[in-house]
C-alpha cells in the first residue's frame, strides 16, 4: 500500500534532497557569477552606469590591444608553469617521505599541512612581514651571518628589498605560492601513493630492485592520473589566484607581479570598469578549460584499471 | 643438507605470536606445501623466507649461506602473489623482464641476454603470444602463468607461491594445479606453496607442512598426515567431512566417515568395533549417501557416515542400524593435549 510508505521511501525524493545543496552551490556561486560575468564582457556596464547594453566584441579587443594586459597575461602564465615544477618536485618528494615510516611522522604531517588550511589573507599577511623591506627578518640574520651589510657577500645594503626590487619580488611571490599550494599537491600524492597495492611493492622487492627504480617504474608511473589531478587543482586555483599578489606586492614594482586576477579586478572593482574587469576574467576561462580537458584526457589514458 | 634450513623462526607482532617457533628443512627439488587454516602463520613464514619480514628470533639459511639479514634481492628466491601482483602499467615482456633488468648488473646481463630469457621463459610457459598485451587485457589464467614467468625467469634457488590458484574460478583450478604441477616436475624447481586449501595441497605437494597457531603440527607427505594424524588438529583439519570425534574413557576416539559403514559391509567383524547408529539426515551426493546421525551414548556429538552410493542397503531416516569401523582406521587422541596415543583396548 503506497499511502503506508514513508516519503523517505521515494528514492527520486531522496535523491533530489540530497542533490539539493551541491546544485544550489553550484547555480549560486559558480553558474550565476560566470554567466554574469560573460554578459558584463559584451556589456558597457560601468560601476555608475549599470544599464547593460550589448557592445560585441568590443571589450575583447580593447583588452587584447593593451601592452599591459599582455604582459600581465604572459606574467600570470609563467608564474604558474614555474610554480608548478616546484609544486611538483616538492610535492613528490615530500608525500614519498610522509607515507614512510618514521616516528613523529603524524605531528611531521599536521605541521606540514599548516600553510594550505591556513586562510590565505592571514598567511599572506605573515609573509608581508617575513618580506618587509626595512625590518624583514629573513635580512636581519642575513646581516647578523655577514651575507648583508658593508662587505657582504650577498649585497653592501642592509636589506634585499624583497618586495621591492624586480627580481626579487618575482620570486618571492612564486616562493610564496609553491609555499601555499605545495600541501594540497603533496596531500593528493599521498593518497595516491598509499593506494599502490602493497603486493606490488613487496614484488618489486623480491625481483630485486631498489629505491630509485621501484620510485621511478613502479609508484610514480601508477600515481600519474593522481599526479595530473593534483597539477590541474594548483594549476588552476594559482591562475585565477589574485590574493596573494594584492596583499604582497599589489602588482609591483611597476607591473612585474601583476597578474589576472589581480588586474581583473583592479579594473573592474577598484577602476570601476565592469565590463572590461570582466572581458579580462574571461581571457582565461578558454585557456583553463583547454588544459582541464587535455589534462583530464591524459589521466584517463593513464588510469591502468 | 637440505637447501633451505629453517631453525627456531619466531615472528611477534606486539602480542600476536604469528609464527612461534619453526624448525623446516626443505629440500631441493621439492613441492612443499604450506597448509593450515587462515591466521596459523603459514603467509608470515613464507615472507620470512623471501626476507619481506624480518624474524624476531631464529635463522633461515638457502644453499648453505645464512640469509636472515638480507634483503629479498639477495636470496635468490622469487615469488608469486595471491593477487599475481603484475605491474599495471608494463606489457607482459617488460613485467618478465623487469627482475632481469633490476639485477642486470649482479647477474651480468645486457639487453639481448634480457630478451631471451624472456622469450624462452614465456616460450615454455606458452605466453610467447601474449608478449605486448597488458595484464588488464588477460585472463585470470593468463595472469598467473605470466606471474610464474617472472617469478621463474631469474632461475630462483626457490619459488615461492602464495595461495596462486586461489583467483581462479573451480573449473580453471584443477587444470591450472595440474599444469604446476608438471611445470614444477619439468623444471626441477624446488617450490614452497602456501595454502588454506587441502585438496590443493594434497594433490600438489610431495611433503604437506600442517599449521596452527603459528606452530608446525606435522610434516608428512600427503598420505602420512592423511592416516597418521600426530594429532587431534591435523585429523580434523584434513578430510572433507572431517573426522569424527568421540569422547570415551577419558581419552579422545576419532574415525573418519568414510570408515564408517554399514556392519553387513564390513568384512573382518572381530577386527572392528561396533556401533548402534541412530539416522537423523540423509544427503544424497551422487557418488556418496552423506548420513547425520547419532551413535547410542554419544547424543550430543553428530556422527557422519559417508556410504558410497554402490552401496545398496536401504538406510532410512529415523532407523536404527549397526554401523562398524575397522580397528585400524580409529585413532586415539590425549583428550588434555590432542596427541595422537597408542590404541586403547574397548571395555
Amino acid at each position: 500500500m503506497p499511502s503506508l510508505r514513508h516519503p523517505f521511501d521515494n528514492q527520486r525524493l531522496v535523491g533530489t534532497l540530497f542533490l539539493a545543496p551541491a546544485l544550489l552551490y553550484i547555480v549560486l556561486i559558480v553558474g550565476f557569477p560566470f554567466l554574469l560575468a560573460i554578459a558584463f564582457g559584451f556589456s558597457d556596464v560601468t560601476v555608475g552606469n549599470t544599464e547593460l547594453n550589448f557592445v560585441g566584441l568590443r571589450n575583447f579587443e580593447a583588452v587584447w590591444d593593451n601592452a599591459i594586459f599582455r604582459q600581465v597575461f604572459e606574467t600570470t602564465i609563467r608564474f604558474t608553469l614555474i610554480s608548478q615544477v616546484f609544486i611538483l618536485l616538492f610535492a613528490n618528494i615530500l608525500a614519498i617521505i610522509f607515507t614512510q615510516d618514521f616516528t613523529g611522522k603524524w605531528f611531521a604531517r599536521f605541521i606540514f599541512i599548516l600553510p594550505w588550511a591556513t586562510p590565505v589573507s592571514l598567511a599572506m599577511i605573515g609573509w608581508l612581514w617575513m618580506l618587509d623591506t626595512k625590518y624583514s627578518p629573513i635580512d636581519y640574520l642575513l646581516l647578523q651571518t655577514g651575507f648583508l651589510g658593508r662587505g657582504g657577500i650577498l649585497s653592501d645594503d642592509r636589506n634585499l628589498f624583497w618586495l621591492a626590487s624586480p627580481d626579487l619580488a618575482q620570486i618571492s611571490v612564486i616562493f610564496v605560492q609553491v609555499w601555499r599550494m605545495t600541501p594540497l599537491a603533496t596531500v593528493i600524492l599521498m593518497a595516491g601513493l598509499s593506494s599502490i597495492p602493497t603486493d606490488i611493492l613487496d614484488q618489486a622487492e623480491v625481483d630485486g630492485s631498489r629505491f630509485m627504480r621501484t620510485l621511478l617504474l613502479i609508484k610514480l608511473p601508477l600515481i600519474l592520473p593522481i599526479m595530473v589531478i593534483a597539477l590541474l587543482f594548483s594549476m588552476i586555483t594559482m591562475f585565477g589566484d589574485m590574493t596573494v599578489v594584492y596583499v604582497l606586492t599589489r602588482g609591483g614594482p611597476v607591473d612585474y607581479t601583476r597578474v589576472l586576477g589581480l588586474y581583473s579586478f583592479q579594473v573592474g572593482i577598484e577602476g570601476g570598469n565592469l565590463a572590461q574587469g570582466a572581458a579580462i576574467s574571461l581571457f582565461a576561462f578558454p585557456l583553463l578549460l583547454a588544459m582541464a580537458i587535455f589534462m583530464l584526457r591524459t589521466a584517463s589514458r593513464a588510469e591502468v584499471r | 643438507m637440505s637447501l633451505v634450513q629453517i631453525r627456531g623462526l619466531k615472528k611477534h607482532f606486539d602480542t600476536v605470536r604469528a609464527v612461534d617457533g619453526v624448525d623446516l628443512d626443505i629440500d631441493e627439488g621439492e613441492f612443499l606445501v604450506i597448509l593450515g587454516p587462515s591466521g596459523c602463520g603459514k603467509t608470515t613464514l613464507m615472507r620470512m623466507i623471501a626476507g619481506l619480514e624480518k624474524p624476531t628470533a631464529g635463522a633461515i639459511s638457502i644453499g648453505g649461506a645464512d640469509v636472515t639479514a638480507l634483503p629479498p634481492r639477495m636470496r635468490g628466491v622469487s615469488m608469486v602473489f595471491q593477487s599475481y601482483a603484475l605491474y599495471p602499467h608494463m606489457n607482459v615482456f617488460n613485467n618478465i623482464a623487469f627482475p632481469l633488468r633490476a639485477q642486470r648488473r649482479e647477474k651480468k646481463l645486457d639487453k639481448r641476454a634480457i630478451r631471451e630469457k624472456v622469450v624462452n621463459t614465456a616460450g615454455a610457459l606458452e605466453i610467447d603470444m601474449l608478449l605486448d598485451r597488458r595484464p588488464r587485457q588477460l585472463s585470470g589464467g593468463q595472469r598467473q602463468r605470466v606471474a610464474i614467468a617472472r617469478a621463474m625467469v631469474t632461475q630462483p634457488a626457490v619459488l615461492l607461491l602464495d595461495e596462486p590458484l586461489s583467483n581462479l574460478d573451480a573449473k580453471l583450478r584443477a587444470n591450472a594445479r595440474d599444469e604446476l604441477k608438471d611445470f614444477q616436475r619439468s623444471s626441477n624447481i624446488t617450490a614452497v606453496f602456501v595454502t588454506h586449501d587441502q585438496i590443493e595441497a594434497m594433490g600438489l605437494g610431495d611433503r604437506i607442512v600442517v599449521m596452527s597457531e603459528g606452530k608446525i603440527q606435522q610434516i608428512g607427505s600427503p598420505q602420512h598426515i592423511y592416516d597418521d594424524p600426530a594429532n587431534e588438529f591435523v585429523a580434523t583439519f584434513l578430510g572433507s567431512p572431517s573426522m569424527n570425534m568421540l569422547s570415551v574413557d577419558g581419552h579422545r576416539m576419532g574415525f573418519r566417515p568414510e570408515h564408517f559403514l554399514p556392519k553387513t559391509l564390513n568384512d573382518k567383524p572381530d577386527n572392528s568395533r561396533v556401533f548402534h547408529y541412530y539416522v537423523k539426515r540423509v544427503e544424497y551426493l551422487g557418488s556418496d549417501r552423506l548420513i547425520y546421525g547419532y551413535i547410542q551414548g554419544h547424543d550430543h556429538a553428530l556422527t557422519l557416515a559417508k556410504v558410497p552410493s554402490n552401496v545398496r542397503a536401504a538406510l532410512d531416516v529415523e532407523g536404527d542400524y549397526q554401523f562398524a569401523v575397522h580397528n585400524n582406521d580409529i585413532k586415539y587422541f590425549d583428550k588434555r593435549t590432542g596427541l595422537r596415543i597408542q590404541p586403547v583396548k574397548a571395555h
